[in-house]
């Protein structure tokens, strides 16, 4: 039946909304350049969503724990094959994602009889000078773009702008410090986390969240009703950051930050 | 269900071999690189591990800056004897399938799991160890953090494994420093595992300079041109590499007689 070309639109169409909602609920990640590295952070139940992939490379994910670990899996063959076979410096996030990963996820998802993976992802390279750090975010449909500076994955395409935008006009974060920056994309998290969250509750069919029918965009809440927001959230959630330190020793440059690190670094209110 | 982590197998999917299947005609190996002194010893904070940087092929010096000290993660090193192609390779190997294995099951493999693997590629290489295009006898030195501590394991051509609970030494140079070794851990005034960092690079230059003196194929110490042995120490903080420069102060102050 699904032969007619119409039908074959439709069963994408399909495909597309099931996607939609499977990630109104997920855990948006963001990623950011910071004066020492690079910095990864989501906030999740337990299941780490933060992944070491390969000696400057980062990733981030959210969706289907199998799916993602199952594509995971993927990347760190591919990378350790190349690292091994060429040399580490050949492995590279835009070869990884447009030679690898984006083509599979790509082909699972319009092969319509059989099950798509559930899952968008980021990755995140360290360049040997802040100015060539890189992300690439990967989309459950294959479709990938490559950001500088910073990059988030999260249930729209609106509100992964939202979170990329207020990362931008914080302008200092590729200058700031371990803390300055993780103060940022904890922001960036929250909002990107608020704004699902309004999508969620708003009926389906009306145009919602960042994304209004007169195509001016809502104005963003407070910082007030931010913290608030994140306290509800985190008393389920734990905060996970990981990051890619440009001098530390060694040839591996990723590192995760302890709960207990982390808990001394966080703002106040949010020390648990 | 393929997602065990082990590097080994991912290899052997895409059709990389190692050893190469060695067939050597008879007469035909003579001058094969070689590289030589070695040597681990457990001192107050951790190990210290040291190589000459000489590799010989048969009477010619093939490189005189060699490093035989080799890090395969943060807390490990492997120091290498024999022929620096074949050892290479494995360090290559074993650094990546430590890292392969870290990051897909998001942990450290054990120290046992390490030592395991270094087993594994010397038993893996035992025909081309035996038709002599192959052998290496190795010292694996890493710290294990189970047991807060930092251990010496060291290895024959055909991958028995032996701890070094003192010290342990390899290559051609070796049996002139392993008498002195015995001889300083018993009778010299204090057991190695009490020398602080500095006496215990001292002691290391001081053996690595007597192996010189002795044996042809390790080479010496340079001043003028700066050649010094390669030097690394393990502690639970992990690696560190000893910097040329106070190598060269210790050894003015401590090991050239002045006379």
């Amino acid at each position: 039946m699904y032969e007619e070309p119409y039908r074959w639109v439709e069963a994408i169409g399909n495909r597309r909304r099931y996607l939609d909602e499977q990630f109104r609920q997920g855990s948006p990640v963001i990623a950011l350049s910071y004066a020492d590295g690079l910095l990864l952070l989501t906030a999740g139940r337990g299941t780490p969503k933060l992944y070491e992939i390969y000696d400057r490379i980062g990733l981030g994910g959210m969706g289907h724990p199998a799916d993602l670990e199952k594509l995971r899996f993927g990347l760190l063959e591919m990378a350790h094959m190349e690292g091994f076979n060429r040399s580490p410096s050949d492995v590279t996030g835009a070869r990884l994602v447009k030679y690898g990963l984006a083509p599979l996820i790509k082909q699972a998802f319009e092969e319509i009889f059989k099950a798509p993976h559930i899952v968008k992802m980021l990755l995140a390279e360290l360049g040997p000078k802040a100015e060539r750090d890189t992300f690439l975010t990967v989309n459950y449909d294959g479709t990938f773009e490559e950001w500088s500076g910073c990059a988030a994955v999260a249930a729209t395409l609106d509100v992964q702008k939202a979170m990329v935008d207020v990362v931008t006009r914080s302008v200092s974060h590729m200058t700031a410090p371990f803390q300055e920056a993780l103060r940022i994309a904890l922001h960036a998290w929250s909002l990107g986390s608020f704004l699902q969250q309004k999508d969620h509750e708003t009926p389906e069919g009306t145009p919602t969240g960042a994304a209004q029918a007169d195509g001016h965009a809502p104005p963003l809440p407070d910082d007030l009703a931010l913290t608030a927001h994140l306290r509800e959230v985190l008393t389920g959630k734990t905060i996970e950051c990981a990051v890619l330190e440009r001098q530390a020793p060694g040839s591996s440059k990723y590192r995760t930050i302890k709960p207990d690190e982390l808990r001394d670094l966080l703002p106040d209110g949010l020390k648990g | 269900m393929g997602m065990q982590g082990d590097f080994f197998q991912l290899l052997k999917e895409q059709g990389y071999q190692f050893p190469a299947p060695s067939h050597v005609p008879e007469g035909s190996r003579a001058d094969i690189t070689r590289g030589t002194t070695i040597l681990a010893m457990r001192y107050r904070d951790g190990v210290l591990v040291a190589g000459d940087r000489r590799a010989t092929a048969g009477n010619m010096v093939m490189y005189d800056r060699t490093d035989k000290v080799l890090e395969i993660d943060r807390h490990s090193v492997m120091a290498i004897a024999g022929v620096p192609a074949t050892a290479y390779e494995m360090v290559r190997i074993l650094e990546h399938s430590f890292k392969y294995y870290r990051r897909t099951q998001l942990q450290e493999l054990s120290f046992e799991g390490k030592l395991r693997a270094v087993s594994k590629l010397l038993k893996d290489n035992v025909a081309a160890a035996l038709a002599g295009t192959g052998a290496v006898a190795p010292i694996f030195a890493g710290y294990d953090h189970d047991q807060a501590t930092a251990k010496i394991y060291f290895y024959d051509i055909l991958g028995a494994e032996f701890e070094g609970v003192e010290y342990a030494v390899s290559g051609s140079g070796s049996p002139t420093i392993r008498g002195i070794l015995h001889y300083v851990n018993t009778w010299g005034g204090q057991p190695l595992n009490r020398l602080s960092e500095e006496e215990a690079t001292v002691q290391a230059l001081r053996l690595l300079t007597s192996a010189a003196e002795f044996d042809s194929a390790t080479g010496g110490v340079n001043r003028e041109t700066g050649l010094y042995p390669i030097m690394k120490l393990i502690k639970a903080s992990g690696v560190q590499v000893l910097a040329e420069a106070q190598l060269r102060s210790l050894f003015d102050s401590q090991v050239t007689r002045h006379v």
